[in-house]
């Protein structure tokens, strides 16, 4: 069987991988020493335990508080949204910013605006909400036409069809969500104990133990914090398997759930759209008021806007935010356009030799529950400070993020096409030429908008924790200075230009298909 | 004697595909008197379904009116006098075939029915031990008669059906239909059945409606007054066949021939 096969493939990566891991740490092979062998990094693990403990339970409390409370929030939004259609493409500016944000840059904003143990289950919960909100509500949308049929047809209302229909429907398509938004939830709380003053949690361990030259204590704690992220990742994934026999894709979807009705006036539409964009900015507004914090810390959107157009630091504030941006897009757009590039030549190698795609698979589909923050130090340790580190954390996030998505996607093309063509005598470049590629257009778009938050967190992180430059090293430094005005600004800039990425990877598909291909509707 | 009488007056009901406009029912009429059997046949795609589908307030009519009691049927379904039993089964896979049966007391936001009137309904239609099964551990036949069991769950006074034993052997079928027609001679709910098998429709019917192909309109209109109840042996019955025949011969060439049966 192929399924042999597939997992022999893997477990002998995965340990020629360990292997080779600890031969190189044992002889010193990396960068003087600075990837410890696993041996020496678990040894030291173990006797530095007691160390650890409680900074892997107050990570541990926030990221599950988070996870509850953003599951939460996301199930009845999407109930909302299914029940009102509207209301989706009301939230639909908010819910690209939750899809897109790079949680390294509100983390700051949080921490200033709440209280430090709120902030850190804010963050997670904030990760948590979009996988489990879209997995949720495709799960509604998908009921059984019948069975909606049939409730309908005995009068049930909308109310109806959701208790007995919708909920119990999307239960196994929320639990696929779990298993995105359970390591999601761990690279929150970890991210908003990053400089937030906190005591206890892995993200405190973590910066408290960069400046000391101990790799073997940074990999400890890397491997810790994926530990974890992937216990939640099991876990969820036990539930799932136990709802529903069949094995559902794990990523989050980026097809929006409802198209919109073809009957609706420009005008309405125009309407909606700019209820969307403004709702954000509304709600941002209000929870300040609401929370009362006085406006030299906490900015309101024209408080932002006062600083950096409008008021006397505006010059000083957008001369360092351009050069900061000038530094952040340029590298990012290259790694992920690389990352990209390698995903979609190692995908199309699937066809030809699917042995080598399914045994990188698994591994791919690990990396997506590491948290980013806890292994850039230690790529740091491996690459350096300078820009390869950037590039080379923007590269294989975009990677294996990417990749994952296209081999899934791949695996949709049914077999009898590739028989088809084979019956003709198609070689393997004209398999290629007629069916892989035409059909990975709409993949690689699929994975280049889930790759791009991920590419600029890594390029964020990367440049807050090792390059000095960027977007990322202008929020470390104005947190030092107390520059509340650019903490806020580059929050949100830096989410304003996830945004913008992100619609320009959609006008990109648009432009190159001219037609939008079906299963890929975007958010846009 | 519980019927509602169902009719349908001058109902024109079209789909737009692309654009283009689908003529599926055109300007047809059909009065199902309270406590009638009404058996509806024609060709595949013709409009029988989205007949059902008016009847159950599932598809707005374009022209004319559905009246279920005189009044609208979304009143009647909410009021809970409606049974149905779709083609495909919509059973809910997660739940038991004892709890799909009571799934409409639940929507309709009535009292859990008794456990004996839920067990006499499974017995009816040859379940019994397989009160706990889910769907998914059931064959195609075995889950459209839970599908006829849930439609009479609910004692309805209207009891619509669409090709419900379709996915059944002629044997099961036969069983089926003699319970059926024990079930209506009860309590006599106004039921129209639509079906492929003209003997199944003579068999049960007071009336069997042929339609024309797509946009359905009513091209013929038969009687049936056999005695009831109607025994086995009636499949034999000389009259009963010729009835089929007629019946096969309007199927077949359509409007275009004429005959003997009055029209509506
Ligand atoms: N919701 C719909 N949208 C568009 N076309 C439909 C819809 N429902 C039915 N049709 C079309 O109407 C015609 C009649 O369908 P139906 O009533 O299901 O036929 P049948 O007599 O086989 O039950 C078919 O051609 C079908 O494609
Ligand atoms: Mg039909």
């Amino acid at each position: 069987m192929i399924r042999v096969r597939d997992h022999t493939a893997t477990l002998g990566l995965v340990l020629g991988l360990l292997l080779l891991w600890e031969v190189a740490g044992q002889l010193r092979w990396v960068a003087d020493g600075t990837l410890p062998p696993l041996s020496g990094i678990f040894t030291r693990l173990v006797s530095e335990w007691r160390e650890y403990s409680p900074h892997v339970i107050a990570t541990l409390r926030s990221a599950s508080l988070g996870f509850v409370f953003g599951n939460v929030v996301a199930v009845l939004a999407a109930v909302c949204f299914c029940l009102w259609p509207l209301t989706e493409r009301l939230f639909r500016g908010i819910n690209i910013a939750a899809f897109t944000v790079p949680p390294i840059a509100v983390a700051p904003v949080l921490v200033i605006a709440l209280d430090g143990d709120v902030a850190r289950i804010t963050l997670a919960a904030l990760l948590v909400y979009f996988p489990t909100m879209t997995a949720a509500l495709a799960g509604m949308q998908s009921a059984d036409p019948g069975a909606i049929d049939l409730i309908r047809a005995y009068g049930g209302t909308d109310f109806k069809l959701m208790r007995h229909l919708r909920l119990r429907n999307a239960l196994p398509f929320i639990m696929s969500g779990f298993q995105v938004a359970a390591p999601a939830a761990v690279l929150g709380a970890i991210l908003a104990e990053f400089g937030s003053g906190a005591r206890w949690g892995l993200g405190t361990f973590l910066l408290g133990s960069l400046g000391r030259a101990e790799p073997d204590r940074l990999w400890g704690i890397g491997l810790t914090a994926t530990a974890i992220a992937g216990l939640g990742y099991a876990l969820s994934a036990i539930l799932a398997a136990r709802m529903t026999d069949t094995n559902r894709a794990v990523n989050v979807s980026v097809a929006a759930p409802a198209a919109e009705a073809a009957t609706d006036s420009q005008w309405k539409r125009a309407m909606a759209l700019a209820a969307a964009i403004l709702l954000p900015f509304l709600i941002w507004q209000l929870l300040l008021w609401w929370a009362e914090l006085s406006p030299i810390i906490a900015k309101t959107p024209l408080g932002v806007v006062d600083y950096l157009l409008t008021g006397k630091t505006a010059a000083s504030a957008q001369e360092r935010l351009f050069a900061a941006l000038a530094e952040t897009i340029p590298i990012t757009i290259f790694g992920m356009l690389v990352g990209l590039g390698v995903a979609f030549g190692l995908a199309l190698l699937s066809f030809t030799s699917p042995i080598v795609t399914r045994a990188l698979l698994p591994f791919a589909l690990v990396t997506q529950t590491m948290p980013l923050v806890a292994l850039t130090p230690l790529a740091v340790l491996v690459f350096g400070r300078g820009v390869t580190v950037t590039l080379v954390i923007t590269i294989s996030v975009t990677f294996f993020a990417a990749f994952v998505v296209l081999v899934q996607g791949f695996a949709l093309i049914p077999r009898a096409a590739f028989d088809l063509v084979s019956v003709y005598g198609a070689s393997t470049t004209k398999k290629l030429n007629l069916i892989a590629i035409p059909a990975s257009r709409q993949w690689i778009f699929v994975a280049a908008r889930l790759a791009l938050p991920k590419a600029l967190l890594g390029v964020m992180i990367a440049e807050w924790l090792a390059t000095g430059k960027g977007l990322g090293n202008l929020l470390n430094q104005s947190r030092g200075y107390l520059d509340y005005g650019m903490i806020w600004t580059v929050a949100i800039v830096s989410i304003l230009l996830s945004i913008l990425l992100y619609q320009l990877a959609g006008l990109a598909e648009w432009w190159l298909s001219r037609r939008p291909a079906d299963g890929s509707k975007s958010w846009n | 004697m519980q019927g509602l009488p169902l009719s349908f007056t001058n109902v024109s009901k079209s789909f737009s595909i692309k654009g283009n406009a689908l003529h599926v029912v055109d300007n047809l009429s059909l009065d199902c008197p309270a406590g009638s059997f009404t058996a509806l046949l024609g060709p595949s795609g013709c409009g029988k379904s989205t007949l059902l589908r008016l009847a159950l307030a599932l598809e707005t009519e374009d022209a004319g009116s559905v009246q279920i009691a005189g009044g609208m049927p979304r009143s009647a379904c909410r009021s809970g006098v409606v049974g149905v039993a779709f083609q495909d089964a919509a059973l809910l896979p997660w739940r038991t075939v004892e709890d799909n049966i009571r799934l409409p007391f639940e929507v309709l936001g009535r009292a859990r029915p008794e456990a004996a009137h839920i067990a006499n309904l499974i017995e009816l239609v040859g379940l019994k031990g397989f009160e706990r099964a889910r769907p998914g551990e059931l064959s195609g036949g075995m889950r459209q008669r839970v599908a006829i069991a849930r439609a009479l769950a609910t004692d309805p006074h209207v009891l619509l059906m669409d090709e419900p034993f379709g996915a059944l052997d002629l044997i099961l079928r036969r069983q089926m239909n003699l319970e059926l027609q024990h079930i209506w001679s009860e309590k006599r709910p106004t039921t129209l059945l639509i079906t492929h098998g003209v003997d199944e429709a003579v068999y049960l019917a007071d009336r069997v409606i042929v339609l024309s192909p797509r946009p359905a309109r009513i091209v013929a209109d038969i009687p049936i007054t056999f005695q009831r109840p109607r025994g086995t042996d009636l499949l034999r019955d000389a009259e009963f066949h010729r009835l089929c025949d007629e019946i096969g011969t309007w199927l077949e060439h359509g409007p275009a021939k004429p005959s003997p049966a009055s029209r509506a």
